[in-house]
Protein backbone atom coordinates (compact mmCIF):
# COMPACT_ATOMS: atom_id res chain seq x y z
CA UNK A 1 0.00 0.00 0.00
CA UNK A 2 1.21 3.44 -0.89
CA UNK A 3 4.41 1.99 -2.60
CA UNK A 4 6.97 4.46 -3.53
CA UNK A 5 4.76 7.27 -3.18
CA UNK A 6 5.37 10.10 -0.65
CA UNK A 7 2.79 10.13 2.05
CA UNK A 8 1.77 13.02 4.47
CA UNK A 9 0.46 13.65 7.77
CA UNK A 10 -1.60 16.30 9.14
CA UNK A 11 -3.53 17.16 12.46
CA UNK A 12 -7.73 18.52 12.16
CA UNK A 13 -6.71 22.13 11.41
CA UNK A 14 -4.35 20.28 8.41
CA UNK A 15 -8.10 18.83 7.09
CA UNK A 16 -9.65 22.03 7.80
CA UNK A 17 -6.94 23.86 5.49
CA UNK A 18 -7.75 21.40 2.73
CA UNK A 19 -11.29 22.62 2.40
CA UNK A 20 -10.47 25.73 2.26
CA UNK A 21 -7.67 25.46 -0.46
CA UNK A 22 -9.78 23.75 -2.40
CA UNK A 23 -12.94 26.22 -1.96
CA UNK A 24 -10.71 28.91 -2.95
CA UNK A 25 -9.53 26.88 -5.47
CA UNK A 26 -13.65 27.18 -7.32
CA UNK A 27 -14.27 23.40 -5.28
CA UNK A 28 -17.51 22.85 -4.32
CA UNK A 29 -16.69 20.88 -1.17
CA UNK A 30 -19.60 18.26 -0.25
CA UNK A 31 -18.86 15.83 3.09
CA UNK A 32 -20.66 13.38 5.85
CA UNK A 33 -22.70 15.62 7.60
CA UNK A 34 -25.35 14.19 10.20
CA UNK A 35 -28.91 15.66 10.62
CA UNK A 36 -31.38 13.89 12.30
CA UNK A 37 -30.44 10.16 12.62
CA UNK A 38 -28.46 9.67 9.56
CA UNK A 39 -25.89 11.20 7.61
CA UNK A 40 -25.48 12.84 3.86
CA UNK A 41 -23.48 13.99 1.70
CA UNK A 42 -23.89 17.90 1.77
CA UNK A 43 -21.74 21.07 0.90
CA UNK A 44 -19.57 21.96 3.64
CA UNK A 45 -17.15 24.86 4.24
CA UNK A 46 -15.24 23.25 7.09
CA UNK A 47 -14.08 19.80 9.01
CA UNK A 48 -16.21 20.86 11.72
CA UNK A 49 -19.14 20.22 10.25
CA UNK A 50 -18.31 16.67 8.74
CA UNK A 51 -18.52 13.18 11.13
CA UNK A 52 -15.15 11.85 10.19
CA UNK A 53 -16.63 8.44 12.01
CA UNK A 54 -19.81 8.35 10.11
CA UNK A 55 -20.43 4.94 8.65
CA UNK A 56 -23.10 5.35 6.08
CA UNK A 57 -24.37 8.47 3.92
CA UNK A 58 -28.49 7.38 2.81
CA UNK A 59 -27.54 8.55 -0.73
CA UNK A 60 -24.41 7.40 -1.90
CA UNK A 61 -21.68 10.11 -3.68
CA UNK A 62 -23.35 8.57 -6.80
CA UNK A 63 -25.70 11.60 -6.10
CA UNK A 64 -23.27 14.26 -7.04
CA UNK A 65 -21.99 12.15 -10.20
CA UNK A 66 -25.05 10.86 -11.64
CA UNK A 67 -27.93 12.79 -9.79
CA UNK A 68 -31.70 11.31 -8.96
CA UNK A 69 -32.84 13.54 -11.84
CA UNK A 70 -31.29 16.46 -13.67
CA UNK A 71 -32.17 18.36 -16.65
CA UNK A 72 -29.82 17.08 -19.54
CA UNK A 73 -30.77 20.06 -22.08
CA UNK A 74 -33.64 22.67 -22.97
CA UNK A 75 -34.98 22.59 -26.58
CA UNK A 76 -37.07 25.18 -28.22
CA UNK A 77 -38.98 24.70 -31.51
CA UNK A 78 -39.24 27.72 -33.41
CA UNK A 79 -38.15 28.32 -36.90
CA UNK A 80 -36.08 25.18 -36.76
CA UNK A 81 -35.18 23.55 -33.94
CA UNK A 82 -32.93 25.10 -30.91
CA UNK A 83 -31.17 22.57 -28.27
CA UNK A 84 -29.38 24.36 -25.33
CA UNK A 85 -26.81 22.63 -23.47
CA UNK A 86 -26.25 23.28 -19.80
CA UNK A 87 -22.51 24.91 -19.29
CA UNK A 88 -20.01 23.01 -17.65
CA UNK A 89 -20.27 21.64 -14.41
CA UNK A 90 -18.70 23.64 -11.51
CA UNK A 91 -15.71 21.96 -10.58
CA UNK A 92 -16.33 19.61 -6.90
CA UNK A 93 -14.79 17.80 -4.56
CA UNK A 94 -16.16 14.92 -2.54
CA UNK A 95 -14.56 15.21 0.75
CA UNK A 96 -14.49 11.44 2.90
CA UNK A 97 -15.92 8.58 0.55
CA UNK A 98 -15.30 5.76 2.02
CA UNK A 99 -13.54 2.61 0.54
CA UNK A 100 -16.97 0.79 -0.85
CA UNK A 101 -17.98 4.24 -2.49
CA UNK A 102 -14.66 4.58 -4.23
CA UNK A 103 -15.12 0.84 -5.49
CA UNK A 104 -18.42 1.92 -6.55
CA UNK A 105 -17.67 5.08 -8.04
CA UNK A 106 -14.79 3.47 -10.35
CA UNK A 107 -17.22 1.43 -11.04
CA UNK A 108 -19.42 3.94 -12.72
CA UNK A 109 -16.79 5.62 -14.01
CA UNK A 110 -16.09 2.57 -16.30
CA UNK A 111 -19.63 1.62 -17.15
CA UNK A 112 -20.55 5.22 -18.28
CA UNK A 113 -16.91 5.45 -20.03
CA UNK A 114 -18.36 2.63 -22.26
CA UNK A 115 -18.69 3.44 -26.12
CA UNK A 116 -20.98 5.55 -26.57
CA UNK A 117 -20.20 7.31 -23.55
CA UNK A 118 -21.93 9.39 -21.16
CA UNK A 119 -21.24 12.56 -21.67
CA UNK A 120 -23.34 14.50 -18.77
CA UNK A 121 -21.57 11.91 -16.13
CA UNK A 122 -18.11 12.14 -17.47
CA UNK A 123 -18.21 15.71 -17.66
CA UNK A 124 -19.44 16.17 -13.98
CA UNK A 125 -16.74 13.27 -13.09
CA UNK A 126 -13.44 15.10 -15.17
CA UNK A 127 -14.26 18.09 -12.78
CA UNK A 128 -14.31 16.05 -9.59
CA UNK A 129 -11.83 15.51 -6.95
CA UNK A 130 -12.19 12.53 -4.83
CA UNK A 131 -10.82 12.92 -0.76
CA UNK A 132 -11.13 8.90 0.28
CA UNK A 133 -11.61 8.28 3.71
CA UNK A 134 -10.40 5.06 5.33
CA UNK A 135 -13.34 3.89 7.63
CA UNK A 136 -13.13 4.03 11.73
CA UNK A 137 -15.56 1.52 12.33
CA UNK A 138 -17.78 -1.48 10.72
CA UNK A 139 -21.26 -1.87 11.61
CA UNK A 140 -23.24 -4.73 11.76
CA UNK A 141 -24.46 -4.53 7.87
CA UNK A 142 -21.34 -3.57 6.52
CA UNK A 143 -19.62 -6.65 4.18
CA UNK A 144 -17.04 -5.14 1.96
CA UNK A 145 -14.20 -7.35 3.40
CA UNK A 146 -16.01 -10.02 1.86
CA UNK A 147 -16.48 -8.35 -1.86
CA UNK A 148 -12.73 -6.88 -1.91
CA UNK A 149 -13.89 -3.16 -2.12
CA UNK A 150 -12.76 -2.40 1.39
CA UNK A 151 -11.79 -1.67 4.11
CA UNK A 152 -8.15 -1.15 2.36
CA UNK A 153 -8.08 0.55 -1.12
CA UNK A 154 -5.66 1.44 -3.23
CA UNK A 155 -7.54 3.04 -6.29
CA UNK A 156 -10.20 5.65 -7.01
CA UNK A 157 -8.96 8.75 -4.85
CA UNK A 158 -6.69 11.48 -5.43
CA UNK A 159 -5.95 11.47 -1.69
CA UNK A 160 -7.30 9.09 1.03
CA UNK A 161 -6.64 10.48 4.53
CA UNK A 162 -6.65 7.22 7.49
CA UNK A 163 -7.41 8.72 11.35
CA UNK A 164 -4.20 6.73 12.69
CA UNK A 165 -5.19 8.43 16.23
CA UNK A 166 -2.65 10.92 17.00
CA UNK A 167 -3.04 12.14 13.49
CA UNK A 168 -4.23 11.70 10.03
CA UNK A 169 -2.08 9.82 7.37
CA UNK A 170 -2.74 11.87 3.41
CA UNK A 171 -1.73 9.24 0.66
CA UNK A 172 -1.88 11.03 -2.92
CA UNK A 173 -3.58 8.23 -5.39
CA UNK A 174 -2.70 10.76 -8.48
CA UNK A 175 -0.83 13.91 -9.52
CA UNK A 176 -3.68 15.98 -8.62
CA UNK A 177 -3.88 14.98 -5.10
CA UNK A 178 0.14 15.06 -4.73
CA UNK A 179 0.42 18.46 -6.11
CA UNK A 180 -2.63 19.54 -3.77
CA UNK A 181 -0.72 17.84 -0.61
CA UNK A 182 2.64 19.71 -1.45
CA UNK A 183 0.73 23.06 -1.55
CA UNK A 184 -0.43 22.92 1.59
CA UNK A 185 2.91 22.50 3.27
CA UNK A 186 2.05 19.17 4.61
CA UNK A 187 4.87 17.51 6.32
CA UNK A 188 6.06 14.00 5.09
CA UNK A 189 4.94 11.01 6.98
CA UNK A 190 7.17 8.60 8.34
CA UNK A 191 6.43 4.27 8.18
CA UNK A 192 4.83 3.99 11.50
CA UNK A 193 2.03 5.94 10.16
CA UNK A 194 1.48 3.41 7.62
CA UNK A 195 2.32 0.66 10.12
CA UNK A 196 -0.73 2.55 12.14
CA UNK A 197 -2.92 2.44 9.38
CA UNK A 198 -2.18 -0.81 8.50
CA UNK A 199 -2.93 -1.95 12.05
CA UNK A 200 -6.02 0.36 11.66
CA UNK A 201 -7.03 -2.35 8.58
CA UNK A 202 -6.36 -5.15 10.41
CA UNK A 203 -8.71 -4.06 13.47
CA UNK A 204 -11.29 -3.56 11.15
CA UNK A 205 -11.75 -6.63 9.10
CA UNK A 206 -11.49 -8.48 12.74
CA UNK A 207 -15.06 -6.57 13.30
CA UNK A 208 -17.27 -7.64 9.98
CA UNK A 209 -19.74 -9.88 10.86
CA UNK A 210 -21.86 -9.76 7.72
CA UNK A 211 -20.13 -11.72 4.35
CA UNK A 212 -21.29 -12.23 1.08
CA UNK A 213 -18.08 -13.45 -0.98
CA UNK A 214 -17.85 -12.75 -4.76
CA UNK A 215 -16.45 -16.26 -6.16
CA UNK A 216 -18.89 -18.04 -8.01
CA UNK A 217 -21.96 -16.35 -6.60
CA UNK A 218 -23.09 -15.15 -10.03
CA UNK A 219 -22.70 -18.43 -11.94
CA UNK A 220 -23.91 -19.91 -8.64
CA UNK A 221 -27.43 -17.39 -8.82
CA UNK A 222 -27.63 -17.95 -12.72
CA UNK A 223 -28.25 -21.47 -12.31
CA UNK A 224 -30.90 -21.43 -9.73
CA UNK A 225 -33.30 -18.73 -11.35
CA UNK A 226 -35.95 -21.37 -9.82
CA UNK A 227 -35.00 -21.53 -6.36
CA UNK A 228 -37.27 -20.92 -3.57
CA UNK A 229 -35.63 -18.23 -1.78
CA UNK A 230 -37.12 -15.69 -4.56
CA UNK A 231 -40.44 -16.33 -4.13
CA UNK A 232 -40.25 -16.39 -0.33
CA UNK A 233 -38.33 -13.43 -0.13
CA UNK A 234 -40.64 -11.75 -2.62
CA UNK A 235 -43.52 -12.41 -0.31
CA UNK A 236 -41.79 -9.59 1.95
CA UNK A 237 -40.69 -7.19 -0.76
CA UNK A 238 -42.76 -3.87 -1.41
CA UNK A 239 -41.27 -3.38 -5.10
CA UNK A 240 -40.47 0.19 -3.37
CA UNK A 241 -37.42 0.74 -5.45
CA UNK A 242 -35.36 1.97 -1.99
CA UNK A 243 -32.96 -1.02 -2.11
CA UNK A 244 -31.58 0.37 -5.56
CA UNK A 245 -32.30 3.71 -5.02
CA UNK A 246 -29.80 4.07 -2.30
CA UNK A 247 -27.30 1.59 -4.07
CA UNK A 248 -23.60 3.31 -5.30
CA UNK A 249 -23.78 1.01 -8.27
CA UNK A 250 -26.97 0.76 -9.26
CA UNK A 251 -26.91 3.31 -12.80
CA UNK A 252 -30.40 2.35 -14.68
CA UNK A 253 -32.33 5.97 -15.42
CA UNK A 254 -34.78 6.82 -17.41
CA UNK A 255 -35.30 9.68 -19.94
CA UNK A 256 -38.40 11.97 -20.59
CA UNK A 257 -39.38 15.06 -21.97
CA UNK A 258 -41.34 17.58 -19.70
CA UNK A 259 -42.92 20.58 -22.28
CA UNK A 260 -43.73 23.78 -21.47
CA UNK A 261 -47.66 25.03 -21.83
CA UNK A 262 -46.51 27.08 -25.05
CA UNK A 263 -45.96 23.71 -26.32
CA UNK A 264 -43.14 24.61 -28.25
CA UNK A 265 -40.51 24.57 -25.40
CA UNK A 266 -39.13 22.20 -22.86
CA UNK A 267 -36.62 20.30 -20.94
CA UNK A 268 -35.48 16.90 -21.39
CA UNK A 269 -34.93 15.28 -17.98
CA UNK A 270 -33.22 11.89 -16.93
CA UNK A 271 -33.64 10.24 -13.61
CA UNK A 272 -33.06 7.44 -11.74
CA UNK A 273 -35.33 4.57 -12.44
CA UNK A 274 -35.53 1.23 -10.79
CA UNK A 275 -35.71 -2.32 -12.04
CA UNK A 276 -38.08 -3.07 -8.31
CA UNK A 277 -40.38 -1.28 -10.47
CA UNK A 278 -43.27 -2.56 -12.07
CA UNK A 279 -43.18 0.14 -14.81
CA UNK A 280 -39.47 -0.50 -15.17
CA UNK A 281 -40.25 -3.52 -18.03
CA UNK A 282 -42.74 -2.31 -19.31
CA UNK A 283 -43.44 -2.07 -23.28
CA UNK A 284 -45.81 -0.79 -25.84
CA UNK A 285 -49.45 -2.36 -25.42
CA UNK A 286 -48.97 -3.20 -21.63
CA UNK A 287 -46.54 -5.90 -21.85
CA UNK A 288 -44.06 -6.59 -19.02
CA UNK A 289 -41.17 -8.41 -19.19
CA UNK A 290 -41.04 -8.73 -15.26
CA UNK A 291 -44.75 -8.42 -14.29
CA UNK A 292 -44.16 -10.63 -10.83
CA UNK A 293 -42.57 -9.43 -7.98
CA UNK A 294 -40.05 -12.23 -7.34
CA UNK A 295 -38.86 -11.59 -11.20
CA UNK A 296 -37.80 -8.02 -9.80
CA UNK A 297 -36.32 -9.22 -7.21
CA UNK A 298 -34.35 -11.76 -8.57
CA UNK A 299 -33.34 -9.55 -11.66
CA UNK A 300 -32.13 -6.79 -9.04
CA UNK A 301 -29.97 -9.36 -6.98
CA UNK A 302 -28.83 -10.74 -9.95
CA UNK A 303 -27.35 -7.89 -11.03
CA UNK A 304 -25.75 -7.25 -7.71
CA UNK A 305 -24.41 -10.52 -7.55
CA UNK A 306 -22.69 -9.80 -11.09
CA UNK A 307 -24.62 -12.09 -12.94
CA UNK A 308 -26.61 -9.43 -14.56
CA UNK A 309 -25.85 -7.77 -18.02
CA UNK A 310 -24.04 -4.93 -16.07
CA UNK A 311 -21.48 -7.72 -15.03
CA UNK A 312 -19.12 -6.26 -12.74
CA UNK A 313 -19.99 -2.65 -13.24
CA UNK A 314 -23.38 -2.88 -11.23
CA UNK A 315 -22.47 -5.58 -8.70
CA UNK A 316 -22.53 -5.17 -5.35
CA UNK A 317 -19.37 -3.61 -3.16
CA UNK A 318 -20.86 -3.90 0.50
CA UNK A 319 -22.12 -0.75 1.72
CA UNK A 320 -24.79 -2.57 3.57
CA UNK A 321 -27.59 0.80 2.55
CA UNK A 322 -30.14 -1.76 0.54
CA UNK A 323 -30.26 -3.90 3.60
CA UNK A 324 -30.61 -0.86 6.39
CA UNK A 325 -32.85 0.86 4.11
CA UNK A 326 -35.46 -2.37 3.14
CA UNK A 327 -38.57 -1.50 4.94
CA UNK A 328 -39.29 -5.46 4.87
CA UNK A 329 -35.76 -6.14 5.94
CA UNK A 330 -34.46 -8.56 3.16
CA UNK A 331 -30.97 -8.46 3.34
CA UNK A 332 -29.11 -10.02 0.42
CA UNK A 333 -26.42 -10.96 1.69
CA UNK A 334 -29.11 -13.99 3.00
CA UNK A 335 -30.29 -14.09 0.12
CA UNK A 336 -26.65 -15.42 -1.02
CA UNK A 337 -26.43 -17.96 1.66
CA UNK A 338 -29.43 -19.24 0.97
CA UNK A 339 -28.35 -19.87 -2.70
CA UNK A 340 -25.00 -21.29 -1.33
CA UNK A 341 -27.23 -24.00 0.35
CA UNK A 342 -27.29 -22.55 4.09
CA UNK A 343 -30.70 -22.85 5.13
CA UNK B 1 -58.49 25.29 -32.31
CA UNK B 2 -58.59 25.14 -29.15
CA UNK B 3 -59.83 22.48 -27.02
CA UNK B 4 -63.13 22.22 -25.38
CA UNK B 5 -63.05 21.69 -21.50
CA UNK B 6 -65.55 21.35 -18.99
CA UNK B 7 -64.99 21.12 -15.29
CA UNK B 8 -67.68 19.40 -13.46
CA UNK B 9 -68.20 18.47 -9.61
CA UNK B 10 -69.65 15.60 -7.28
CA UNK B 11 -69.41 14.58 -3.93
CA UNK B 12 -65.99 16.37 -2.66
CA UNK B 13 -64.27 19.23 -1.13
CA UNK B 14 -63.32 21.47 -4.24
CA UNK B 15 -59.91 21.34 -3.32
CA UNK B 16 -58.78 19.90 -6.59
CA UNK B 17 -60.70 22.84 -8.44
CA UNK B 18 -58.62 24.75 -6.52
CA UNK B 19 -55.36 23.43 -7.21
CA UNK B 20 -56.97 24.24 -10.97
CA UNK B 21 -57.56 27.58 -10.39
CA UNK B 22 -53.85 28.14 -8.43
CA UNK B 23 -52.24 27.95 -11.49
CA UNK B 24 -51.87 31.48 -11.83
CA UNK B 25 -49.52 32.85 -13.90
CA UNK B 26 -49.49 29.50 -16.05
CA UNK B 27 -53.33 30.45 -16.74
CA UNK B 28 -53.21 32.62 -19.84
CA UNK B 29 -50.49 30.29 -21.39
CA UNK B 30 -53.62 27.63 -21.43
CA UNK B 31 -55.70 29.92 -22.21
CA UNK B 32 -54.11 29.73 -25.34
CA UNK B 33 -54.64 26.06 -25.75
CA UNK B 34 -58.12 25.44 -24.24
CA UNK B 35 -61.64 26.95 -23.43
CA UNK B 36 -63.40 26.37 -20.56
CA UNK B 37 -66.89 25.68 -21.72
CA UNK B 38 -68.48 24.87 -18.58
CA UNK B 39 -66.88 25.49 -15.34
CA UNK B 40 -69.02 26.81 -12.30
CA UNK B 41 -66.81 27.86 -10.04
CA UNK B 42 -64.78 29.95 -12.73
CA UNK B 43 -67.90 31.45 -14.58
CA UNK B 44 -71.30 31.70 -14.69
CA UNK B 45 -71.40 30.78 -18.27
CA UNK B 46 -71.81 27.57 -18.64
CA UNK B 47 -71.87 25.92 -22.17
CA UNK B 48 -73.47 22.54 -22.84
CA UNK B 49 -70.93 19.52 -24.72
CA UNK B 50 -69.75 18.09 -26.48
CA UNK B 51 -66.61 18.37 -24.92
CA UNK B 52 -63.14 17.18 -26.00
CA UNK B 53 -62.04 17.23 -22.00
CA UNK B 54 -63.99 16.39 -19.16
CA UNK B 55 -62.42 17.08 -15.66
CA UNK B 56 -64.90 15.40 -13.04
CA UNK B 57 -64.09 16.15 -9.50
CA UNK B 58 -65.88 14.40 -6.83
CA UNK B 59 -67.50 11.28 -5.52
CA UNK B 60 -70.42 9.34 -6.91
CA UNK B 61 -73.08 9.14 -3.74
CA UNK B 62 -76.78 9.98 -5.23
CA UNK B 63 -78.80 8.44 -7.78
CA UNK B 64 -78.55 11.82 -9.59
CA UNK B 65 -74.97 12.09 -9.72
CA UNK B 66 -75.07 8.70 -11.30
CA UNK B 67 -77.44 9.63 -14.20
CA UNK B 68 -75.06 13.29 -14.84
CA UNK B 69 -71.52 11.23 -14.89
CA UNK B 70 -72.83 9.43 -17.52
CA UNK B 71 -74.69 12.08 -19.34
CA UNK B 72 -71.21 13.67 -18.68
CA UNK B 73 -69.57 11.14 -20.23
CA UNK B 74 -71.54 10.77 -23.65
CA UNK B 75 -70.63 14.56 -24.31
CA UNK B 76 -66.74 14.26 -23.43
CA UNK B 77 -64.32 12.28 -25.93
CA UNK B 78 -61.70 12.16 -22.96
CA UNK B 79 -62.94 12.06 -19.62
CA UNK B 80 -60.64 12.02 -16.92
CA UNK B 81 -61.51 11.60 -13.05
CA UNK B 82 -59.92 14.59 -11.12
CA UNK B 83 -58.19 13.52 -7.53
CA UNK B 84 -58.92 10.71 -4.79
CA UNK B 85 -62.93 11.35 -4.62
CA UNK B 86 -63.58 11.09 -8.43
CA UNK B 87 -60.96 8.18 -8.72
CA UNK B 88 -61.91 5.83 -6.15
CA UNK B 89 -64.55 7.39 -3.71
CA UNK B 90 -61.63 9.10 -1.21
CA UNK B 91 -62.25 10.88 2.29
CA UNK B 92 -66.39 10.92 1.24
CA UNK B 93 -66.17 7.00 1.30
CA UNK B 94 -65.33 6.49 4.51
CA UNK B 95 -68.98 6.56 5.30
CA UNK B 96 -69.34 3.14 3.58
CA UNK B 97 -68.39 1.78 6.61
CA UNK B 98 -71.17 2.59 8.58
CA UNK B 99 -74.76 1.83 7.76
CA UNK B 100 -76.97 4.35 5.62
CA UNK B 101 -78.79 5.66 8.19
CA UNK B 102 -76.14 6.06 10.94
CA UNK B 103 -74.24 8.56 8.51
CA UNK B 104 -77.24 10.51 7.75
CA UNK B 105 -78.19 11.20 11.43
CA UNK B 106 -74.73 11.97 11.96
CA UNK B 107 -75.20 15.45 9.06
CA UNK B 108 -78.65 16.27 9.09
CA UNK B 109 -81.32 16.49 11.69
CA UNK B 110 -84.13 15.62 9.30
CA UNK B 111 -82.44 12.74 7.07
CA UNK B 112 -86.16 12.13 5.71
CA UNK B 113 -85.27 13.60 2.21
CA UNK B 114 -81.58 12.12 1.41
CA UNK B 115 -81.69 9.78 -1.20
CA UNK B 116 -77.86 8.88 -1.32
CA UNK B 117 -76.30 5.77 -2.27
CA UNK B 118 -72.77 3.59 -1.38
CA UNK B 119 -69.94 6.63 -2.45
CA UNK B 120 -67.92 5.15 -5.63
CA UNK B 121 -65.03 6.42 -7.70
CA UNK B 122 -66.85 7.05 -10.93
CA UNK B 123 -65.38 4.67 -12.65
CA UNK B 124 -67.97 2.18 -11.13
CA UNK B 125 -70.63 4.02 -13.67
CA UNK B 126 -68.39 5.68 -16.87
CA UNK B 127 -65.62 4.61 -18.76
CA UNK B 128 -62.48 6.85 -17.40
CA UNK B 129 -59.37 7.00 -19.83
CA UNK B 130 -56.80 9.16 -17.06
CA UNK B 131 -56.93 8.90 -13.63
CA UNK B 132 -55.35 12.18 -11.52
CA UNK B 133 -54.78 10.22 -8.16
CA UNK B 134 -54.34 13.08 -5.50
CA UNK B 135 -55.54 14.69 -2.41
CA UNK B 136 -55.61 17.24 -4.50
CA UNK B 137 -53.83 16.04 -7.65
CA UNK B 138 -50.52 18.10 -8.14
CA UNK B 139 -51.04 21.03 -10.52
CA UNK B 140 -47.95 19.98 -12.91
CA UNK B 141 -49.91 16.66 -13.08
CA UNK B 142 -53.14 17.90 -14.16
CA UNK B 143 -51.40 20.11 -16.42
CA UNK B 144 -49.62 17.09 -17.77
CA UNK B 145 -53.29 15.85 -18.94
CA UNK B 146 -53.68 19.03 -20.69
CA UNK B 147 -51.11 18.69 -22.70
CA UNK B 148 -50.95 14.92 -23.49
CA UNK B 149 -54.58 15.27 -24.60
CA UNK B 150 -53.88 17.91 -26.75
CA UNK B 151 -50.72 16.42 -28.38
CA UNK B 152 -52.89 12.76 -28.23
CA UNK B 153 -50.32 11.34 -26.29
CA UNK B 154 -50.34 9.42 -23.35
CA UNK B 155 -49.78 11.51 -20.17
CA UNK B 156 -47.08 10.45 -18.10
CA UNK B 157 -48.38 9.75 -14.69
CA UNK B 158 -46.02 8.00 -12.01
CA UNK B 159 -47.33 4.91 -10.72
CA UNK B 160 -44.45 4.09 -8.69
CA UNK B 161 -44.29 4.36 -4.72
CA UNK B 162 -43.69 7.26 -3.04
CA UNK B 163 -40.34 6.20 -1.54
CA UNK B 164 -39.41 6.69 -5.32
CA UNK B 165 -39.77 10.33 -4.60
CA UNK B 166 -38.36 10.62 -1.35
CA UNK B 167 -35.27 9.01 -2.10
CA UNK B 168 -34.75 11.68 -5.20
CA UNK B 169 -34.83 14.29 -2.52
CA UNK B 170 -32.90 11.70 0.03
CA UNK B 171 -35.00 12.79 3.15
CA UNK B 172 -34.48 10.26 6.52
CA UNK B 173 -36.36 6.86 5.88
CA UNK B 174 -39.42 7.45 8.53
CA UNK B 175 -40.15 3.91 8.53
CA UNK B 176 -36.68 2.28 8.70
CA UNK B 177 -35.23 4.56 10.42
CA UNK B 178 -37.86 6.26 12.92
CA UNK B 179 -39.97 3.41 12.79
CA UNK B 180 -43.63 5.83 11.55
CA UNK B 181 -45.74 4.14 10.15
CA UNK B 182 -45.36 5.84 6.52
CA UNK B 183 -47.30 3.96 4.10
CA UNK B 184 -44.99 5.79 1.57
CA UNK B 185 -43.76 1.59 0.23
CA UNK B 186 -47.53 1.29 -1.01
CA UNK B 187 -48.76 4.77 -2.40
CA UNK B 188 -48.58 6.12 -5.61
CA UNK B 189 -46.13 9.20 -6.17
CA UNK B 190 -46.93 12.30 -8.24
CA UNK B 191 -46.81 14.24 -5.47
CA UNK B 192 -43.73 15.13 -5.44
CA UNK B 193 -42.68 13.77 -1.32
CA UNK B 194 -44.23 16.42 0.10
CA UNK B 195 -45.04 15.06 3.16
CA UNK B 196 -41.87 12.98 4.15
CA UNK B 197 -39.97 16.22 2.50
CA UNK B 198 -41.49 17.98 6.24
CA UNK B 199 -40.64 14.98 8.44
CA UNK B 200 -44.22 13.97 8.29
CA UNK B 201 -45.41 10.28 7.38
CA UNK B 202 -46.34 9.50 4.09
CA UNK B 203 -50.48 9.50 4.53
CA UNK B 204 -51.38 7.56 1.36
CA UNK B 205 -54.03 10.32 -0.27
CA UNK B 206 -52.19 9.32 -3.79
CA UNK B 207 -54.33 5.57 -3.37
CA UNK B 208 -52.32 3.09 -3.62
CA UNK B 209 -49.40 2.39 -6.23
CA UNK B 210 -48.70 0.15 -9.12
CA UNK B 211 -48.54 -3.28 -7.91
CA UNK B 212 -48.53 -2.94 -4.20
CA UNK B 213 -47.77 -5.98 -1.60
CA UNK B 214 -50.29 -5.20 0.98
CA UNK B 215 -49.58 -8.32 2.90
CA UNK B 216 -46.14 -7.33 3.82
CA UNK B 217 -47.14 -3.39 4.56
CA UNK B 218 -50.01 -4.46 6.24
CA UNK B 219 -46.84 -6.57 8.66
CA UNK B 220 -44.66 -3.79 8.53
CA UNK B 221 -47.39 -1.21 10.61
CA UNK B 222 -47.83 -4.44 12.83
CA UNK B 223 -43.72 -4.42 13.40
CA UNK B 224 -43.98 -0.71 14.57
CA UNK B 225 -46.69 -1.83 16.80
CA UNK B 226 -50.26 -0.17 15.09
CA UNK B 227 -53.04 -1.85 15.96
CA UNK B 228 -55.47 -3.56 13.66
CA UNK B 229 -57.98 -0.77 14.14
CA UNK B 230 -55.31 1.63 12.91
CA UNK B 231 -53.94 -0.34 10.35
CA UNK B 232 -57.56 -0.67 8.49
CA UNK B 233 -58.07 3.30 9.13
CA UNK B 234 -54.66 3.61 7.06
CA UNK B 235 -56.24 1.88 4.16
CA UNK B 236 -59.85 3.18 4.73
CA UNK B 237 -58.54 6.61 4.91
CA UNK B 238 -58.26 8.02 1.11
CA UNK B 239 -58.85 4.91 -1.05
CA UNK B 240 -60.45 1.93 0.61
CA UNK B 241 -63.05 1.88 -1.83
CA UNK B 242 -60.21 1.13 -4.39
CA UNK B 243 -60.23 -2.29 -6.14
CA UNK B 244 -56.62 -2.60 -4.68
CA UNK B 245 -57.79 -2.27 -0.88
CA UNK B 246 -60.85 -3.23 -0.83
CA UNK B 247 -59.75 -6.41 0.52
CA UNK B 248 -57.34 -4.73 3.47
CA UNK B 249 -60.31 -2.35 3.90
CA UNK B 250 -62.72 -5.24 5.31
CA UNK B 251 -65.47 -3.67 2.84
Amino acid sequence: MGGASQLFKTDLEGLDRLIRKLRSGGYVVYGPVKQGRSWFFLEIDSVKQVDLNYVRTVLPPKKLLHPPREKLFEFKLDDGFEVSEKPTPSAVALFGVHPCDLKAIERQDEFFSQTPEDPYYLARRRNTLIIGLTCTRVDENCFCLSRGTGPEVSTGFDILITDVGNGYLLEPGSAKGLELLKSLGFQEAGDEYLEAKQKLIEELKKSFTKHMPSEGLAELAKSLLDHEVWKETAERCLSCGNCSLVCPTCYCFDVYDVLELNLRSGVRVRELDSCQLLEYAEVALGGNFRRNRFQRLRHWMLCKFGAAGGGLYSSCVGCGRCIVYCPASIDLTEVAGRLRGGG
Amino acid sequence: MKLKVGVFKFTSCSGCQVELIRMNEQLPELLNLVEFKYWAMASSKLEDGPYDLALVEGAISTPECIEEVKAIREKSRVLVALGDCAVTGGVPSIRNWMSQREAETIVYPKPGCIRSTRVYGIDEYVKVDYYLKGCPPRLENILEVFKAVILGVKPRLRQHPVCVECKFYENECLLTTYKQPCMGPVTAAGCGAICPNVGRVCEGCYGPMSDPNIASMVERLKEIGLSDDEILRKFRKYAGMSKLYREVAKL
